[in-house]
């Protein structure tokens, strides 16, 4: 047996924290800002699973969450369906187009693979953009709130509990012996097909995990800003998810995730330098990249965690 | 050979561009031969064990395994259906501990059970002296190491024919006598080996049969100290400045 590691305790800690702050009187703008790094944790986490599990590189992470809100909002609307059933075809939306996506990059590495995606995340972007009589496009299309009443404490508990069940369901897969096939094709792709790894079908459900994720993060964001446009889908947003993910560490789900919870915190604590945050988390990032490539919280935990018995 | 044979490999071509690495080849291997193939670099071995494990496809000609065509099929099929390789450059998954790269095979294999793979796991790397470094990364290996630890995944995956590319190649003597020994035993069981080296003392050491490859053809097949004497294996060997 192991010793528990001191940060893996903290980091469980700090969740505990998360499902009681509301009842300490906390104001609403900050759990507002916590809601809003809710989704974005669950973004870096679910871009993770696929960077940091599978090696495969993905930029189409905030377009697949406005995937899933555009979806969710306009298949709630036509078909008269309730909002958590338009989040549930939002999800299953994006899920589809990771698979179909997945499946089109399989043989892409590297920077193809990148710009690829860049090339999708941009046709639906652009799509959003340009379809204005389904999505009103940059003047935004209204949703309403996620159910009649709802305040901002219920949002903020129903982004809470998204994500610890997503973080949850990809915690379970990951050490599972998928997350060892993942991995093992993370590593070498021909090793793992040598040893009977099916690696088109492991890596085609990675994409379409990770993607179903996003879609499912942005379906709920729709109804919670209450307002969405096609800017959710810009390489600027993205920008954000990746620092995220890379400051937090992307080797792991759950760093990842803390990385949006901190990350979102900045932005909110930076309001006034406006767009200078970026270049600010674009810096970090490549500094974390260089000095500390399992991120600040994987960091941590090697740092504290050398002590097995 | 009285028996039919496991493996058959008929006309095999491939064309790379112009280059032509195999050039119509021949060969039959009957189960539980240990058998060396040989040749100058470039004369096509790796790709023979490419297309036979599945990375590549035949331009011509055919692979049969116990009589059924088999080519066209994936490396992971062939991995499933008792085909296990290692690559001339180890393909160890470096960020997975060393029990993690012997449990990825046989986790694959369906309705494999976690307990029984790392059981067994265990048992390996303790024939292979590896148990110690189980928990350990596996890219703290050394190069003779990660050699080990690919036959140990292949062994995971009980193979009936295990292509082995250029195991020796940078490993230290002593290393080299112990995996001498590992792939007897393994033979032994009635595994099929074929044996890639350049490592003409390893060959001659370990091999029942010897088969020689020059420019993609077959120039020799046949007793170790026949095909060590055969003049054209000779002048494949003296006209190429690469040879060991
Ligand atoms: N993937 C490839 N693409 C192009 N040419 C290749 C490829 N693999 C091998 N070759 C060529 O095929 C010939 C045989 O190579 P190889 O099978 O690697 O030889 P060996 O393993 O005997 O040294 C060489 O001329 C080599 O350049
Ligand atoms: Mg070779």
């Amino acid at each position: 047996m192991t010793r528990p590691n001191p940060v893996t305790l903290i980091i469980a800690l700090c969740f505990l924290l998360c499902l009681l702050l509301p009842l300490g009187g906390i104001a609403d703008y900050w759990l507002y800002t916590m809601t809003i790094g809710f989704y974005y944790a669950l973004l870096a986490s679910s871009w993770s699973l696929l960077v940091g599990y599978v090696g495969r590189i993905s930029f189409a992470q905030a377009a697949m969450s406005g995937l899933g809100a555009y979806v969710a909002l306009l298949s709630a609307q036509y078909l008269g369906l309730p909002p958590l059933q338009g989040i549930l075809i939002g999800t299953l939306a994006a899920g589809l187009v990771g698979i179909v996506v997945g499946l089109l990059t399989l043989r892409l590495h590297g920077a193809y693979l990148g710009l690829t995606t860049i090339a999708v995340s941009e046709i639906l972007r652009i799509t959003a953009t340009a379809e204005h009589q389904l999505t009103q496009g940059t003047r935004g299309l209204p949703a309403p709130p996620l159910w009649q009443g709802i305040g901002q404490t219920g949002y903020y508990y129903v982004f809470l509990s998204v994500l610890l069940v997503s973080l949850g369901i990809m915690i379970l897969l990951l050490r599972s012996r998928v997350g060892l096939f993942f991995q093992a094709i993370r590593e070498d792709e021909d090793g793992a097909a040598s040893l009977g790894v099916r690696v088109t079908l492991w890596k085609v459900l990675a994409f379409s995990l990770s993607t179903g994720f996003a879609g499912l993060a942005g379906g709920i964001y729709a109804h919670f800003i209450q307002l969405i446009a096609p800017s959710m889908m810009s390489m600027q947003e993205m920008g954000y998810i990746l620092s995220m993910a890379v400051i937090g560490g992307f080797s792991n789900v759950v760093h990842a995730a803390l990385g949006g919870i901190l990350l979102q915190w900045l932005l909110e604590a930076l309001r006034e330098i406006g767009e200078w945050r970026l270049v600010i988390f674009g810096v970090i990032a490549i500094l974390v990249l260089r000095f500390a490539p399992n991120g600040i919280f994987g960091s941590l935990e090697k740092r504290f965690g050398r002590g097995r018995p | 050979m009285t028996t039919a044979p496991q493996l058959e490999i008929r006309d095999l071509v491939k064309t790379f561009g112009g280059v032509q690495a195999l050039r119509g080849i021949n060969l039959q291997f009957a189960q539980g031969e240990l058998v060396g193939l040989i040749g100058p670099n470039g004369s096509g071995k790796t790709t023979l064990l490419n297309i036979i494990g599945g990375y590549y496809a035949a331009t011509g000609g055919e692979i049969l395994l116990d009589g059924m065509r088999c080519n066209g099929r994936s490396p992971v099929e062939l991995a499933r259906i008792g085909i296990g390789r290692s690559f001339q450059v180890t393909k160890v998954f470096k960020r997975l501990s060393v029990l993690e790269n012997m449990l990825v095979g046989a986790l694959a294999l369906p309705g494999s059970s976690r307990r029984e793979a790392e059981e067994r796991a265990m048992a390996v790397l303790g024939s292979l002296q590896l148990m110690r470094l189980a928990h350990q990364p596996a890219s703290g290996l050394s190069g003779g190491q990660a050699k080990l630890l690919e036959f140990g995944r292949i062994m995971m995956l009980h193979p009936k024919i295990v292509l082995l590319d250029e195991p020796f190649g940078g490993v230290h003597p002593d290393l080299k006598r112990f995996m001498y020994d590992r792939i007897r035993e393994w033979n032994a069981g009635g595994v099929t080996i074929i044996l890639v080296s350049h490592d003409m003392g390893s060959i001659f050491g370990l091999c029942q049969r010897v088969v020689a490859l020059s420019y993609g053809d077959v120039i020799a097949d046949g007793l170790p100290e026949a095909v060590k004497a055969d003049p054209a294996v000779l002048e494949a060997y003296l006209g190429d400045h690469h040879a060991a």
